[in-house]
């Protein structure tokens, strides 16, 4: 399937902005499934210097820098990206979760792809004993990798409440469990909490989701802005599986992956410092359509 | 095996306290202890130290301990413990930690290897990834670390290294050998301590000192300095000190090394990144720095890549260091080193990389990450202490340092064997080790006490420099590993013994390596603004001070009768008022109004907050102002705060601290280099004279001032006796506007200020290219030119008024201009939200 995304993101500032260094991760990855055709972002005002390098991640990622005055921040990104993936059953066979584990902890591997890069605590995932504890009910002695990671999506999707408005980019985590609130992000690092908590490498995943959804199914929560959801390592054999605990799927042609990190603050699609206006306010308007 | 100490050895005669001291120091069963050996006979070097210690009279050990405790409150040595506002003052132990320069020789040998290896290790994890691929060190033992930095793998360290410096915390164990506890390898502190130690205790103890041949720590400092210029690409470095700033627990060692290296010593805000390079912002501009010496940790260095939240980092730094642009020390991303996970493979590395085994053993230690390591761990839990596999804490066991499975309650037991069973990664267990005592003075005798040594070691271009000495921590628990300065721990210097007289410096530079420069680079905009305002806090505090005085003290005019007339004390309490240093009204009696003036608490322009603010405006000073200097700000400080019991107890603090206060003019006259600091010191203290003059000439002087009005003006101003000396008639309106606002000849007149802040604007230099004349200069000039023309009969109220507005605003300009990214300035933010 081809999708053409757009991505516009919009700061204004209440009082002038005299410089900004940002970081953009707005190139979708040409890999796990999906070929990026096309890509252009179109900065406002016009920067002084754009470099684009490649992250550890291997995240596309280009430093911007501005020093004309500015109220007014506007960052256009535009791709074509061509999906096309499987998702491996529910109830496919894989390994026993321990031993899924015990394979992470002997890697040999510290590149992006390994999964003991995901094993750890990161900044925005901290390990919480009562988030684990949640987590462990669905991996029961010997149980598939699998098979506990889509239960466990399963209660997050049922027992969490998705509410836009509950949450900020800054609400800690032992917060979400407790009120049972949040959105994709949310569920996303709750998941990957669980699992690191018990050993399990689970990585966080940026991306987009269709606008509107095929005949006669329900809109996706998540569609008209950028999404997140989990990825979580099955063993060699599996390799890396996507999980969207947001919406109780596994990852298949309707998502579209921007970047893979260890959480949020790995992959934010835009990121930055500036000087001047203390007040500013953030837009951000996502558009996927299906070409064919 | 206590009480036996001392049979091996002869008591000398006339020694019968060293005998004493020997016999009465119970060493602690089965550990080992540096001054009396296994075989229960003192060591050599510490016979001949407490021979020669025990040759003073008790008063005069007394006296000179006393003196080195002195001398660090004064000089202002301190520390923070965690979680403290308040500095403390650095606990020293008095008796130096001695070690036998053979001895020493081992340890050096052994702290060289390690370096060597760490430095190796990094080198190759953070390039090549050929040991983690072989499977010689386990992928999980790195990534788990907060230390491991994503965002320079594969970036070449600008400069060469990783580690310009490294530190191991060491103790002797059970088996009389030193062990290795920890490395450091991130920023290690201690070594700014190490050096004020030695400072203190060779001064108390000059004599001794110089007959137990010590080794010299200064060379090892040259060494350090030397390497780290060396280690920029331009002859001439620009080098800085990157502090968290005044509330950093170990500010003052910051400090007192950047002082002492000749660094600038920097907050993130004074840096910034411009093209490919990190600059300082100067007074002058931005300025190219060239090597920053770090005391942030690594994810708070740039909040662009790295922790978005910290305030202490520099926006960019991180591309800058890839593109070579910058040299740091130690590279970000090298406290990788310092986690206990990599411990156990050490010993297999060290002969897989340099072909030779480890020179000095470390803690045995078992990774949980290793299924049989944690299998053996988990089999035996009561026989390990469990500490975490990367940072200081245990994951899920916080605040409680290292955990002792046989001290927990049953069920904490069982959250622990589950914690390790589900991350065992995230532990290790480590062998349960007693280190060796050594012998501190408590109340006249000698008491056993364990000890951690933190060794220095410096990367210079002729191989690794080791500190001969190093930073001691003595506990007052019996498990010295938990030893930080926190918890009730002391300092002691440490002392390299040799036989042998020592050379007094080996490493001094050949004249050919050094060029004469007069003045020290251009002043950060930080420390301009912080010295701006040191010299407005103080001349402000004086002016209080002198209007306090004014209410206690009869005018001197014999004819009064004495008593300050009611008018003039209305006009001093409503002037006491507007500064915030009093809120009584002027009913109050003058003596009330004084004292709270003089030390309200909570009035923020009393002189003592005045005091107090200068005083931390001067802590973030501290690499800038003399020993001296500080002292006398400190003193201030101590005497406003004490009690005064009655009216002469106000007028003689006043008097006293306006006296301190002519010395510290008087010291920064005399001590301070010319250079652009001393500039700002002096426009601070010019800028507030000037406005303060104005104000007190607007009450005192205006159209309807009566002659006891002006006396006290002339009082206040200081100019009693230049009046007298010029006018046979008291005191009219006219002469005293003149002498006061006009007069050019009056160091304390208005005039005679604005005439000095110009003469300092046209000495610093010009920010912009275009030749116009700059603000601040041009705002000067003006009103030097209309106090040069103006005369007495032309002023009055309203134009003293304008007079005042205009020297406030100058002022500011001087601010605005010069410290553009002062404290009003908005810091760099984060831009918010994600959808």
């Amino acid at each position: 399937m081809i999708y053409d995304i757009r991505h516009v993101t919009t700061y204004s500032y209440e009082s002038p902005v005299s410089f900004a260094r940002c970081s953009l991760r707005l190139e979708p990855t040409s890999s796990d499934g999906q070929q990026l055709v096309s890509h252009s972002v179109e900065i406002k005002p016009h920067p002084a210097a754009r470099t684009t390098r490649t992250d550890f991640f291997g995240t596309p990622t280009e430093s911007v820098l501005i020093e004309n005055p500015h109220r007014m921040l506007r960052i256009d990104s535009r791709s074509r990206v061509d999906v096309s993936r499987t998702a491996p059953g529910r109830g496919d066979d894989s390994p026993a979760w321990e031993s899924v584990r015990e394979a992470s902890f002997g890697s040999s591997d510290l590149s992006a792809a390994s999964p003991i890069g995901y094993v750890f605590a990161s900044p925005l995932v901290p390990m919480l004993e009562p988030v684990t504890d949640y987590a462990s009910a669905s991996f029961s002695k010997g149980r598939g990798i699998l098979a506990c990671a889509v239960d466990l999506m399963h209660r997050i999707r049922t027992e969490f409440k998705y509410d836009s408005k509950a949450t900020v980019i800054s609400t800690p985590l032992q917060e979400v469990l407790e009120k049972r609130h949040g959105v994709c992000q949310d569920f996303a690092h709750i998941m990957i909490a669980g699992m690191r908590g018990l050993g399990l490498p689970a990585a966080y995943v940026s991306g987009y989701l269709r606008t509107i959804p095929p005949p006669g199914k329900a809109r996706l929560q998540g569609a008209d802005a950028t999404h997140a959801w989990a990825s979580v390592w099955c063993g060699k054999t599996l390799g890396w599986v996507g999980l969207d605990p947001t919406n109780d799927i596994l990852v298949e042609n309707d998502h579209i992956i921007l970047a893979v990190g260890r959480d949020f603050s790995d992959v934010s699609p835009v990121d930055g410092v500036i000087v001047g206006s203390r007040k500013q306010k953030l837009a951000v308007a996502v558009d996927v359509l299906l070409v064919e | 095996m206590t009480g036996q100490a001392g049979q091996g050895k002869k008591p000398r005669p006339g020694n019968r306290k060293v005998t004493q001291w020997t016999r009465d120091y119970e060493r602690l069963p089965g550990i080992p202890d540096e001054f009396i050996a296994q075989d229960g006979t003192p060591r050599e070097v510490w016979t001949r130290f407490f021979d020669a210690f025990g040759g003073l009279a008790p008063a005069d050990i007394e006296r000179r301990f006393g003196s080195a405790d002195r001398h660090l409150r004064e000089a202002g040595v301190t520390y923070r413990a965690p979680g403290e506002i308040a500095d403390r003052i650095w606990p020293l132990s008095h008796v130096p930690l001695l070690i036998d320069d053979s001895e020493w020789q081992q340890i050096s040998a052994a702290i060289t290897q390690r370096a060597e290896l760490l430095e190796r290790l990094l080198t190759d994890l953070y390039g090549d990834g050929k040991l983690v691929a072989s499977g010689a060190v386990p992928a999980a033992a790195i990534a788990g670390s907060p230390e491991y930095l994503r965002s320079v793998c594969g970036v070449r360290p600008p400069g060469g290294k990783y580690l310009s410096f490294y530190a191991a915390d060491l103790g002797r164990g059970p088996d009389g050998r030193w062990w290795v506890l920890g490395d450091r390898t991130q920023a290690p502190s201690g070594m700014g301590y190490a050096l004020e130690n030695r400072l203190v205790l060779s001064r108390a103890f000059t004599d001794l000192y110089k007959s137990m041949n010590v080794e010299r720590v200064a060379p090892f400092f040259e060494a350090f300095r030397d390497s780290l210029r060396a280690s920029a690409d331009r002859d001439e470095p620009r080098i800085g000190l990157l502090t968290p700033g005044p509330f950093s627990e170990t500010y003052f060692e910051h400090a007192t090394l950047a002082r002492y290296l000749g660094f600038l010593l920097v907050e993130g805000d004074d840096l910034a990144v411009s093209g490919d390079r990190v600059h300082i912002r100067t007074v002058a501009g931005l300025k190219r720095l060239d090597v920053l010496l770090r005391r942030v940790d690594s994810n708070s260095l740039d909040p662009l890549e790295l922790d978005a939240s910290s305030q202490l980092g520099v926006p960019g730094l991180i591309d800058v260091i890839r593109k070579n642009g910058v040299v740091v020390a130690n590279m970000p991303g090298s406290g990788v080193m310092e986690a206990r996970a990599l411990l156990g493979f050490l010993p297999s590395l060290s002969e897989k990389l340099l072909g030779e085994k480890l020179k000095m053993p470390h803690i045995a230690t078992w990774w949980c990450g290793q299924k049989a390591a944690r299998e053996e761990v988990l089999s035996r839990l009561d026989d390990f202490v469990i500490e975490g596999a990367y940072g200081q804490s245990v994951p899920g066991f916080p605040g409680l340092g290292p955990v002792l499975a046989a001290d927990l309650s049953p069920s904490e037991r069982e959250r622990l064997r589950t914690a390790i069973s589900n991350r065992g990664i995230d532990y290790v267990g480590q062998e349960q080790v007693k280190l060796s005592t050594t012998p501190v003075w408590d109340n006249g005798r000698l008491a056993p006490r364990p000890f951690v040594l933190r060794v220095f070691a410096a990367a210079t271009p002729n191989g690794w420099s080791i500190m001969p000495g190093g930073f001691c921590r003595i506990a007052d628990q019996p498990d010295a590993r938990a030893v930080s300065m926190g918890a009730g721990a002391r300092a002691a210097d440490v002392w390299v013994v040799s036989d042998k007289a020592v050379v007094a410096s080996t490493l001094l530079p050949s004249v050919e390596t050094v060029r004469i420069r007069r003045i020290a680079g251009w002043v950060p905009s930080r420390a301009a603004d912080n010295l701006f305002w040191l010299g407005r806090y103080l001349e402000r505090a004086e002016s209080t001070l002198r209007l306090v005085r004014a209410l206690s003290v009869p005018q001197r005019d014999p004819g009064k009768g004495g008593a300050t007339a009611q008018q003039s004390v209305e006009r001093i309490q409503r002037l006491l008022v507007t500064w915030g240093a009093t809120s009584l009204t002027a009913r109050s009696q003058p003596a009330k109004i004084a004292a709270q003036a003089l030390q309200g608490e909570d009035k923020f322009g009393s002189a003592l907050s005045l005091v107090r603010a200068a005083q931390r405006t001067a802590t973030s000073l501290r690499e800038r102002l003399s020993p001296d200097a500080w002292q006398v700000i400190t003193e201030m400080a101590e005497r406003l705060a004490q009690e005064v019991e009655d009216d002469d107890g106000v007028v003689s603090a006043a008097e006293l601290t306006l006296q301190e206060l002519a010395s510290f003019a008087g010291l920064a006259q005399e001590n301070m280099n010319r250079a652009a600091g001393w500039r700002f010191l002096e426009m601070g203290r010019r800028a507030e004279r000037a406005i303060n003059t104005t104000r007190f000439a607007r009450q005192f002087a205006c159209d309807e001032a009566s002659s006891d009005d002006l006396d006290v003006l002339l009082t206040l101003v200081d100019c009693q006796i230049t009046y007298r000396s010029r006018y046979l008639v008291g005191p009219l309106l006219a002469p005293v506007r003149d002498l006061v606002v006009l007069d050019p000849y009056n160091p304390r007149s208005v005039a005679f200020q604005v005439s000095a802040l110009n003469d300092h604007i046209a000495h610093l230099p010009a920010l912009k290219e275009n030749g116009l004349m700059e603000r601040p200069q041009r705002l000067a000039i003006a009103l030097q030119s209309s106090l040069i023309t103006g005369e007495a009969s032309e002023l009055h109220t309203k134009s003293l008024f304008a007079l005042e507005q205009d020297l406030l605003t100058l002022a500011d300009s001087i601010g605005s201009h010069y410290f553009p990214h002062g404290s009003s300035a908005t810091r760099p933010e984060k831009l918010t939200g994600l959808a």
